[in-house]
């Protein structure tokens, strides 16, 4: 039963294309990789999901509620989670408080505070800062933040865009890690953007490469870490034949 | 045969003609009807020309929205008033005029330069400090400069008169007066906006990160642009006095900013095209509305609309194209001719209103 | 006798005020980033709600005879009402426009508001008799204040003590505050983009109710121009307080009124009518020095 579909999807800027007829299906507790060059519209599919930004056409649906044209929020209600390019955490509010922005869409008070002690318990830096004011947090710390505060809404999907950029590998390490003991805990499906497909081998799960806006790959992402399928699928086979 | 590009940018140039040719032919044609009534309301729409293409050379280059323009044109008002007004009059209203300024007994055509130079002085004045603010910033502070040059000529009773009306300044300007300012200032605006700091300052419009790493000095440019605006604003300023033939600070104050920016809305703020055509369908409007409030009276019944229905009902217009065209009827576009073809046609330049 | 505590009084009362009108106008910049240059005449609104629609001199006290305790909830419910119609006419229609539209159609909005008084009562100023008993004086630290003024400076205390407890600690206030820096990744959690708005509006109505009450008791006059004076004084407080700062709008509001109060007082005689030109010069100077307001951290990034 397919969590996720996305069913030629196509996303605009003005006239620019970012997403032409792009399709794909997320299985229950799949862990899936998005890889693919700079401008590949990785970020674009996760904001078209979300409802960050509008599709041009195409229709979107989480266990079969319709998400295309819904307003973020309302996606987010559904039980869609996001984690975006840049953390974008709020920096004038508490560690706490920003756990706690998203938990408003939930009805169990004490299911919120178990699972804000939950996040303590995997984050215990958050615990310690968690009176202090977000913008003061590292990078790597913000990113454990990020993830925690997206968990708060109680997602059956989470989508991470991006989660190693600008951080430290041994942090990434951290995160990556986390993010798997949490997807096991939870029962989560995992919608990654990750730019490192050796990155994406080592962690293991399925990985879909785009490339100019549409699907051209498709596979285990232990297979995308050799050089040659990525040359491939990033420059065609006219690439590799162009390179001899 | 230049190519196209240079081509377009010549052609760029027939847009001062279209425009001037527009309104020749208003003129023209009013004139020939012999009404005097329409010859003051054609008159009166032109010296708006003047104000709002003024207008439009700092707010459209520089996306800048200025509440205080109304400032520069009651600087210019004043101006040309105590150079042209008759000593005795002065003597007498005016008090407290420096002699040499109480004794001047100018020609309107040089006051109307003075005028126009006094208000780009105090423009350059006003921009230096308000310019390198952020946009929204900026407008605001363009809100405080309104104030100040309000209660100042609102309080300066030896010099402005105060609230007492200032009477007796020569109407010298009609229609074809008019006229000829107007072209003026759409010619003025054309040149400006096609120089290179125009064209620099309208990229800063557009994405002012960009710009600057682009090495475009926004803050030089804008001053530059707000300066130019002043002057025509100021002329506009003396324009409308000359017309009326009286002065009062409420005439440049909230009102005429709505109804500047109101037309430069509705016309299409990111176009010089935008602010004539704004001016004329508004002008024409407007006149409309003022017979309803007149009353038309049909037999016995006498329909009008209260005082007030004009506004509200301009604010209702400004509001619904903000809402479904934001830029305006002419899209941001100019009237122009386009290279390789002689037809009239739009040619899209920007679409936004910033 | 401008002793210095009548001075202080004067001061901290019409900076109360002006911190006031600066609220609503911080609130609602902070989560939407639209400068509502109608909040004026939402004060202006409230004010002549109080009387009957009449062209009049005198006006007919209409809602303002009503006793304090329903009066002010009332009122507070009338601003909040007329500023959350606002939007649903206007702003909602706006959501993805820029800022710089959304300025121009407030300032739309506001002639339309202005001259929708305009024509319903005329353009005479009425005289307004709420609460006169409120003038009268009291002794407070040897000063001879009327009552009124005291209780203006306990209301903007009560006020900002009482937002910025609704900010703190309440839901829609940790939503307000997390729109107001992040409106997507608000909404990317859930948040209602809607719910936010509406709060935000209405709160500020609620205030330019407030300073409505306030202006009403105080001047005693309803004048369809009033609007439009003090919400110039808003929003340069707004301004110098650093665009979207709350704090830093009640702190310049302050400033703004002790600045005015004491330029009145200092002022040679024959340069008190142009107090207001001084003060807005005062204004445009503190800009070029700190554009970006005078309360904000210099790291701050300008907002707009």
């Amino acid at each position: 039963m397919s969590r996720l579909g996305v069913f030629d999807v196509s996303v605009r800027y003005g006239k620019v294309p970012a997403l032409t007829d792009v399709s794909l299906n997320i299985g229950e507790g799949e862990r899936v990789f998005i890889s693919g060059p700079n401008g590949a519209g990785k970020s674009s599919l996760l904001k078209a999901i979300s409802g960050a930004v509008p599709t041009a056409h195409g229709r979107i649906e989480l266990d079969g509620d319709l998400l295309t044209g819904q307003s973020p929020e309302a996606i987010a209600r559904l039980g869609l989670s996001m984690v975006p390019e840049g953390r974008e955490i709020f920096g004038r509010l508490t560690v706490e408080e920003n756990l706690r922005v998203g938990t408003g869409i939930r009805r169990d008070a004490d299911a919120v505070e178990g699972d804000i002690a939950e996040i303590y318990r995997a984050f215990p830096i958050l615990a310690e800062r968690r009176h202090a004011s977000a913008g003061a947090l590292s990078g790597g710390q913000q990113q454990m933040l990020a993830i925690g505060r997206a968990l708060m809404t109680n997602p059956k999907l989470m989508m991470v865009d991006e989660p190693s950029l600008g951080l430290a590998p041994k942090i990434v390490d951290q995160v990556y890690d986390t993010l798997v003991a949490l997807q096991e805990e939870r029962g989560l499906t995992l919608l990654i953007v990750e730019q490192s497909s050796v990155r994406a081998g080592r962690v293991g799960g399925r990985m879909i490469l785009l490339r100019g806006g549409k699907v051209v790959g498709e596979g285990d992402a232990v297979a995308f870490a050799d050089k040659d399928a990525l040359t491939e699928a990033y420059f065609g086979k006219t690439g590799k034949e162009a390179a001899e | 045969m230049p190519d196209k590009h240079t081509q377009n940018r010549l052609l760029a140039h027939s847009t001062p003609l279209i425009l001037a040719l527009i309104l020749l032919t208003f003129v023209a044609a009013v004139a020939l009807t012999g009404d005097r009534a329409l010859a003051r309301m054609a008159a009166e729409t032109l010296v708006r020309v003047t104000l709002v293409v003024g207008l439009w050379i700092f707010v459209g280059n520089s996306g800048v929205i200025s509440f205080g323009h109304a400032g520069y044109m009651a600087i210019g008002a004043y101006c040309s008033a105590w150079l042209t007004l008759k000593p005795q009059a002065k003597a007498l209203f005016l008090p407290d005029l420096p002699a040499w300024l109480a004794s001047a007994e100018w020609h309107v055509f040089p006051a109307a330069i003075a005028s126009g130079l006094l208000a780009a002085f105090v423009a350059l004045v006003s921009g230096a400090a308000i310019l390198r603010l952020s946009g929204i910033a900026a407008s605001i502070a363009t809100f405080a400069f309104l104030a100040i040059v309000y209660t100042v000529y609102s309080n300066w009773e030896g010099v402005t008169g105060a609230t007492s009306s200032v009477v007796g300044l020569t109407r010298y300007v009609g229609p074809w007066v008019a006229l000829a300012w107007a072209v003026a200032a759409i010619v003025a605006a054309n040149l400006y906006a096609n120089s290179a700091s125009g064209l620099a300052l309208r990229a800063t419009r557009e994405d002012e990160v960009a710009a600057r790493a682009s090495g475009i000095d926004q803050y030089r440019h804008r001053l530059l642009s707000l300066v130019i605006s002043g002057f025509f604003t100021g002329v506009a300023g003396a324009l409308f006095g000359h017309s009326l033939g009286v002065l009062n600070p409420d005439s440049f104050y909230l009102g005429i900013t709505f109804i500047a920016l109101a037309m430069l809305v509705v016309g299409g703020i990111g176009s010089l095209s935008g602010a004539v055509t704004g001016v004329l369908v508004l002008s024409l409007l407007i006149e409309a509305l003022v017979r309803l409030e007149q009353g038309v009276s049909i037999g016995a019944a006498a329909l009008a609309l209260p005082s007030g229905a004009q506004e509200i009902l301009i604010g209702v217009v400004m509001i619904l194209v903000l809402i479904l065209r934001p830029a305006g009827l002419t899209g941001g576009a100019e009237f122009r001719l386009r290279a390789r073809t002689s037809r009239l046609s739009f040619d899209q330049e920007q679409t936004t209103t910033n | 006798m401008n002793t210095l505590a009548q001075l202080f009084f004067d001061a901290a009362s019409l900076g109360g005020i002006y911190a006031m009108a600066a609220l609503g106008i911080a609130l609602i910049f902070g989560v939407m980033n639209l400068v509502n240059f109608a909040h004026g005449q939402y004060i202006a609104f409230c004010v002549f709600a109080l009387i009957v629609p009449s062209t009049d001199a005198v006006a007919v006290v209409f809602l303002g005879r009503a006793p304090a305790f329903l009066l002010i909830p009332l009122l507070l419910a009338v601003g909040a009402a007329a500023a959350v119609a606002s939007e649903y006419a206007v702003f909602r229609h706006m959501r993805k426009a820029t800022p710089v539209a959304m300025m121009i159609s407030s300032f739309a909005l506001g002639f339309v508001i202005q001259n929708a008084l305009l024509a319903t009562y005329g353009g005479r100023p009425k005289a307004i008799s709420l609460w006169p008993e409120l003038n009268t004086p009291v002794t407070v630290i040897g000063a001879s204040v009327p009552l009124l003024q005291v209780i203006v400076i306990l209301t903007t205390l009560i006020v900002v003590a009482g937002l910025a407890l609704l900010l703190k600690k309440t839901r829609i206030g940790l939503e307000m505050r997390a729109a107001a820096e992040n409106f997507t990744m608000a909404r990317l959690l859930g948040v209602r983009a809607n719910v936010v708005i509406t709060g935000a509006f209405a709160l500020s109505g609620a205030l330019a109710a407030a300073v409505a009450l306030i202006m009403a008791t105080q001047t005693g006059v309803a004048d369809v121009r009033m609007g439009g004076q003090i919400m110039l004084v808003a929003f340069i407080a707004t301004v110098i307080g650093g665009l979207g700062s709350l704090p830093g709008a009640v702190a310049a509001g302050f400033l703004i009124g002790a600045a005015s109060v004491l330029l009145q007082a200092y002022l040679p005689l024959d340069a008190r009518p142009f107090r207001d030109a001084f003060l807005y010069t005062l204004v445009i100077v503190s800009l070029l020095v700190r554009p970006q307001g005078l309360f904000v951290p210099s790291s701050a990034k300008p907002r707009v």
